[in-house]
């Protein structure tokens, strides 16, 4: 062995040893073929309603879970309350799309607007893990670009943090999940802890294309182990990313966040739906969380809330907490919750290839390329997109044709053409505006609570971004071959509804995710977003929420407990 | 049934492909010959799809007979053995699983179904011009009129709603149903669950020992 491999292989285990140091979730996992220790959950500490913890988390996904992990760490009481299950992947699991269906947040919802965006499998999440357990396995970071984008290219806002206060987050996260791929040339140039998993048919197609362009790509980033992990094995290449990894090698909070948030004493309480967020008398702090739990409404006293429930959930709560000193929602004095939502033009884009591809053969996830990312002055439209290889199983490969119209023999005979077709699929990094926007619908749900209405409508610069990536797809797709090309416009992820702000004018929390209006609540997920980029989010709510909880962990604490107010008026200058 | 090996099935599952003829592009492929590698939750879930299934609660036989004639439509079922679509809906409506939304502009999705439907007949005796007659009564080809009709509507009012939100609700339901089971997964040559074994050969080209070449490659569908 070379002095040079020496030193490598002496640096991953160095750093293998840090990541284990600071988080042990892939070391409490089972070693034994099963997926999950039960053990965590039956010896998990428990609080009664009256203890006042020191953070109640309401939701258990990308956001609450790395809270409830650092925080637990930090020594501080934690309690989570999930509205959905806590998933056994052994048995609750399958390899299948139909299957599967209980993995999404299917509550009702109405959707609205010029341009509805479906939710459900699309991009809602619901059980400890939250969407990560559905989500595709993309990681990749925003660009340095992407945080002042209303100073640099006149559209969107800006964030009040910028790229360099994230990266060590970035980072730190990358390794706990772990992320594998290529190094990556765009926004801040950057290596993976894993290296890139070999590439499937769809992938192989995605790089000939590119290469027959001159037009960079490359393998990654992906959240899925690429090699042995603690006790999570590597990839087996079973394409069902989507229905949750049975595997254990796809990253969710599930097994990256919350067995080492367990073992450090957080709670988290499953099934546990919140109604409300409770203030003291005079509307300043708030003192805890209703929830319903098996039928029966509870109070979960606390000093400190966190929520984490997504960019529907979370507003839809603050409304749904109004009480006499705030008549429009908590937090919402500048008509700021529930606004600048925001999706993702998410153009999927096939080709037909004389070759069989079986796109179903290896992770969605494989290639990707940001090569028109950042705003060409010689384009009309600002900002840009992203593509990835994308695959659709049979169910989904459906959507795709009959979106084009074909119903009866014509779609028989199209889908049984499946295994010769490669997807791509784009980014497109939507503008933030007020007017998309979660509002409470008048229909309500089992427990009685008005459900979300979602509103979303594109602007100009959103349909000329859709347009042009959808081009570059067939681009890529004919020089890699493809003899037919069929895109359906689809929408994918969400982000904003209750953003950061340099001022309560601005946003809702300020850059270390506490609200301006309420000293002792935080909002930790991706409904913070200002802007989103043409990535995947999964990994900057994490990094964003890394970062919150250092800042809490590192000073907060003793301000926080029963707050009087003298202390309010700290906070509130 | 849940707990039959895929070896078992195939004995009692002799036809292969939703209306059981040859299967034309992969002749010889099927799918639960691969059951005994998945694992037991899978294989449950997978399998009793191939088992009788549950009876109708959801359509009253008005609906059903309504139903049943356009899912034979959307998905070209001509013949048995027929993918239980019209049960495998009825399930999912009865059970209130939706897809998690709705439509400004449209009902529930078991109210949307009833309404269609009902609409369906409504078209038929018009088309008619009889008071007696339903949609399941028509000729095949007066039934894909009124089919192709919706279609066309796109984004103007069909009975109340919005054609294109209506046209919407009925593929989503009959593909997610259809596309569910073996037997289409058969016709299209998907290799189905793969857990614990994975996929081992990726790559354009490449096949798994026990996967079957397609034998029309360049029978492009356009």
């Amino acid at each position: 062995m070379s002095s040079f491999t020496d030193v490598n292989a002496l640096t991953e285990r160095l750093s293998t040893r840090r990541v284990r140091a600071r988080n042990e979730s892939a070391w409490l996992l089972p070693n034994d073929g099963t997926r999950f220790d039960k053990a965590l959950i039956e010896n998990m500490r428990r609080h009664r309603d009256a203890d006042e913890v020191d953070l109640v988390i309401v939701g258990c996904g990308a956001g609450g879970s790395t809270l409830a992990q650092r925080m637990a760490r930090a020594g501080w009481s934690v309690v989570v309350l999930e509205a959905g299950p806590f998933w056994d992947p052994d048995a609750h699991w399958v390899s299948d799309e139909a299957g599967s269906h209980h993995l999404y947040w299917t509550e009702p919802r109405v959707i609205s607007g010029s341009d509805p965006v479906p939710l459900g499998s699309n991009n809602s999440g619901r059980g400890v893990g939250g969407s990560m357990v559905h989500f595709a396995g993309y990681a990749p970071r925003l660009h340095p670009s992407d945080f002042h984008t209303r100073t640099v290219d006149g559209v969107g806002q800006d964030w009040p943090i910028e790229y360099a206060d994230l990266r060590p987050y970035y980072e730190r996260i990358e390794r706990e999940l772990p992320v594998a791929g290529q190094h990556w040339p765009w926004g801040d140039p950057h290596g993976y802890p894993h290296a890139p998993h070999p590439v499937g048919g769809n992938g192989e197609v995605f790089l000939r294309g590119a290469a027959a362009l001159g037009i960079e790509a490359r393998v990654g980033p992906v959240a899925i182990t690429n090699g042995r992990f603690g006790n999570r094995p590597h990839c087996i290449y079973r394409g069902f990313c989507l229905q949750g990894c049975k595997v254990n090698a796809k990253a969710s909070p599930l097994i990256t966040h919350v067995p080492d948030a367990l073992a450090h004493g957080a709670e988290i309480r499953s099934d546990a739906m919140v109604s409300a967020i409770e203030t003291d008398r005079e509307g300043r702090y708030v003192t805890g969380v209703r929830y319903f739990l098996r039928g029966r409404e509870h109070f979960q006293a606390a000093r400190m809330v966190a929520v984490a429930g997504y960019s529907l959930e979370t507003p839809r709560l603050l409304l749904n907490s109004a009480n006499k000193h705030h008549p429009d929602g908590l937090c919402n004095e500048h008509d700021l919750v529930g606004r600048y939502l925001m999706v993702q033009g998410a153009p999927q884009t096939a080709g037909r290839f004389a070759e069989e591809v079986r796109m179903y053969k290896a992770p969605p996830p494989e290639v990707s390329c940001e090569e028109f990312y950042e705003t060409d002055p010689a384009k009309p439209y600002r900002r840009g997109f992203s593509v990835q290889n994308v695959s659709p199983l049979p169910i989904t490969w459906a959507e795709h044709v009959s979106a084009q119209g074909h119903w009866g023999e014509n779609l028989r005979t199209y889908m049984s053409d499946y295994v010769h077709w490669s997807t791509l699929g784009a980014l497109c990094e939507f503008l933030p505006l007020p007017q998309n926007r979660v509002t409470l619908a008048d229909q309500r749900d089992r427990y009685g609570l008005p459900v979300v209405d979602m509103s979303y409508s594109m602007c100009d610069n959103d349909r000329a971004l859709m347009k042009a990536a959808q081009a570059r797809m067939e681009e890529i797709l004919h020089a890699a071959g493809a003899a037919e090309v069929m895109t359906i416009q689809r929408f994918a992820h969400l982000v904003g509804g209750a953003r950061m702000g340099r001022t309560a004018q601005e946003g809702v929390v300020d850059a270390s995710l506490r609200t301006f209006s309420i000293p002792n609540l935080l909002i930790t997920d991706g409904s913070v977003f200002p802007t989103q980029g043409s990535v995947n989010p999964a990994l900057t709510i994490m990094a964003l929420v890394d970062r919150a909880a250092r800042l809490l962990a590192d000073g907060a604490r003793a301000g926080m407990r029963s707050p009087d107010p003298t202390q309010h008026e700290e906070y509130s200058t | 049934m849940s707990r039959a090996s895929g070896r078992e099935l195939r004995a009692a599952e002799r036809e292969r492909v939703p209306g059981g003829g040859e299967n034309e592009r992969f002749p010889g492929f099927d799918v639960i010959e691969q059951a005994h590698t998945w694992d037991a939750t899978t294989s449950g879930v997978v399998l009793e799809r191939l088992g009788l299934q549950p009876d109708l609660r959801f359509f009253g036989p008005a609906e059903e007979a309504a139903a049943g004639a356009l899912f034979d439509h959307l998905l070209a079922q001509w013949e048995e053995p027929r993918v239980p679509v019209v049960q495998m809906v009825d399930a999912r409506l009865a059970e209130g699983q939706t897809d998690g939304w709705r439509y400004e502009d449209m009902p529930e999705d078991g109210e949307a179904w009833r309404r269609s439907l009902a609409a369906l007949d409504v078209d038929a005796r018009a088309a008619a011009g009889e008071d007696g007659v339903c949609f399941a009564n028509l000729s095949r080809e007066e039934q894909a009129d009124i089919i192709r009709t919706v279609q066309s509507l796109e984004s103007k009012p069909w009975h109340g709603m919005p054609a294109g939100h209506v046209w919407s609700l009925w593929t989503r339901y009959a593909c997610t149903a259809f596309y569910s089971h073996p037997w289409a997964w058969n016709e299209i040559g998907f290799g189905g669950p793969a857990y614990p074994r994975g996929y081992m050969r990726r790559g354009v080209g490449q096949r798994e020992p026990w996967e079957v070449a397609d034998t029309h490659p360049e029978e492009d569908p356009l």
